[in-house]
């Protein structure tokens, strides 16, 4: 997964382009470290045990 | 604000007379304080003649008649600026208030301005690079940080600018500033308030909630606001109840659940002290006391991280692409991680959500309430960027959403009040957390503490 890679700052440019955002290279070191912490994070609800829940898209409207 | 409205009410105090104090407090404490964006003098005095001429008329009024108070600046306020605290909206003045500030305005209550948070409402700390940063009145040599994002909110009420304020709470906006300036702050169930004319973070998250010195007046201004508003889909049509009924001073044979693993065990030692002599006494009048984990808790952080970020960006995306430059550097960065996050990330988030929401649904079925640090720790000092924690160092923002976010990701309403005090004289907030649409009873269980204990009145040096 992306996650356990290092992300290097080629990788944050591509995918920033993907969604339209054309940021410097200095601009995408400096918050690499926050998206490497976030996407390993991330991961790791991948492997919790959640079985059938189904994810929240309705905010207990009564 | 009950007091107030009382004595107005019965002609004991001019409307007019208390708005020019609080005004005057304003112009001499304000500069230092940072609290206000924008301070409406002329309309705010204007609005106190006219409230005394109604007065002095006969005509029927409310408990809010007279009573000044102030949003933050990310509510809509017609023909008044509405800044959201950030560059890019600095000349944006609005044609509608937003909803709640319509209601507090048919509710008689008097608009003194617009008050100070973190830009865009995206940051715990409370700190502006625009507008200047708020500073915490109850810290006379360092510069402490007074929370946020409603950091403007919770200075206003403490250091008596303002009696009463609207903050937003997102991940814990309106109870971390509660708690770091020593104040009573109600993050209602998501539903409860209508968030229309609300500049937003994200929109799943985002809770609307009043500000102000004690659980009464919290409960006289959630009165206002609370209830089914067809300009914001997600509000309840559940009928409003009278919360001010349910201040009855009693909580004997109430059930309170300390929890304990993720909050009041790894919180700063006198904040852990604090919180558990707060449980002490609601158990010396009567409620049941026991103990409770959450075992979903730990990872709120990374899911509603995950969440907020994708939300925010969806909302700044043009802006990120056309003016990235006019945003602080803090609030750029957390917008720009949310570039990375995928949704295959964010439904997996959800899934975490509806998991812990249901934990805590099952928990406050054999309880009536919760209780918890608001925020670990006291007030940090300005760029602080770590701190110790009972479970070792942690990062400051980290720790200051630690208690609060899991009920902005759950919805449940929650309130933070002042619970004691640190060796150094900082407030120390206690969290009270309820049942879906029971903010009666969370009100209940504050307003009892506050008659058993005087945290809550206690006064900052510097106001």
């Amino acid at each position: 997964m992306l996650a356990r890679m290092e992300i290097s700052v080629e990788s944050l440019r591509r995918a920033a382009a993907l969604g339209g955002f054309a940021w410097t290279d200095a601009e995408l070191e400096a918050i690499r470290p926050a998206v490497q912490r976030l996407l390993e994070s991330l991961e790791q609800l991948e492997h919790l045990p959640l079985g059938d829940v189904e994810p929240t898209t309705q905010y207990r409207v009564l | 604000m009950a007091d107030l409205g009382r004595m107005i009410a019965t002609k004991q105090v001019s409307p007019v007379e208390v708005v020019r104090v609080h005004l005057d407090r304003i112009a001499a404490l304000d500069p230092k304080l940072r609290a206000f964006i924008t301070v409406c003098a002329d309309a705010a005095l204007e609005s106190g003649r006219a409230a005394e001429a109604d007065l002095m008329a006969g005509k029927a009024v409310g408990p809010l008649h007279g009573v000044p108070w102030a949003p933050k600046d990310l509510y809509s306020t017609k023909g008044i600026r509405t800044t959201g605290g950030s560059k890019i909206l600095a000349d944006s003045v609005p044609s509608d208030d937003a909803t709640v500030v319509a209601r507090l305005a048919r509710a008689g209550a008097i608009l003194l301005g617009k008050l100070n948070m973190h830009e865009f409402a995206y940051g715990p700390e409370g700190v502006n690079a625009h507008y200047g940063d708020t500073r915490n009145p109850w810290s006379a040599e360092a510069h402490r940080i007074a929370g946020g994002s409603s950091s403007g909110s919770g200075v206003a009420v403490a250091a008596g600018l303002a009696p009463g304020s609207l903050g937003s709470d997102t991940g814990g906006s309106i109870r971390i500033p509660a708690s770091l300036c020593g104040i009573t702050g109600l993050k209602p169930t998501y539903g409860r308030v209508s968030r229309a004319g609300g500049l937003p973070l994200a929109w799943s998250m985002d809770h609307v909630g009043p500000m102000a010195r004690s659980a009464r007046d919290c409960a006289l201004m959630l009165g206002a606001i609370a209830g089914y508003d067809p300009a914001d889909p997600t509000t309840s049509v559940l009928p409003v109840p009278d919360y001010g009924a349910a201040l009855t001073g009693d909580v004997r044979g109430l059930r309170v659940g300390l929890l304990r693993a993720h909050f009041t065990d790894v919180a700063a030692a006198d904040v852990r002290a604090a919180v558990e002599a707060a449980a002490k006494r609601l158990e010396q009048a009567g409620a049941v006391v026991d103990e409770v984990n959450l075992t979903q808790v730990t990872h709120v952080a990374t899911a509603s991280a995950a969440i907020v970020a994708s939300e925010a960006l969806a909302y700044h995306a043009p802006w990120m692409r056309s003016r990235p430059q006019d945003y602080q550097p803090d609030v750029r960065e957390r917008l720009r991680v949310g570039a990375f996050v995928n949704g295959a990330h964010y439904v997996r988030s959800q899934q975490i959500r509806a998991f812990l929401t249901r934990e805590i649904d099952e928990v406050l079925a054999r309880r009536d309430v919760l209780l918890a640090p608001a925020t670990p720790l006291a007030a940090p000092v300005l760029g602080e960027r770590e701190t110790m924690l009972g479970d070792g160092p942690s990062d400051v923002r980290a720790a200051l959403l630690r208690c609060t976010r899991p009920f902005n990701f759950s919805g449940h309403p929650a309130c933070a009040a002042p619970c004691g005090f640190t060796a150094g004289g900082l407030p120390i907030g206690l969290q009270v957390v309820g049942r879906p649409f029971d903010e009666a009873t969370v009100l209940r269980v504050v307003d009892a503490y506050q008659r058993l204990t005087d945290w809550h009145t206690r006064r900052p040096a510097a106001a």
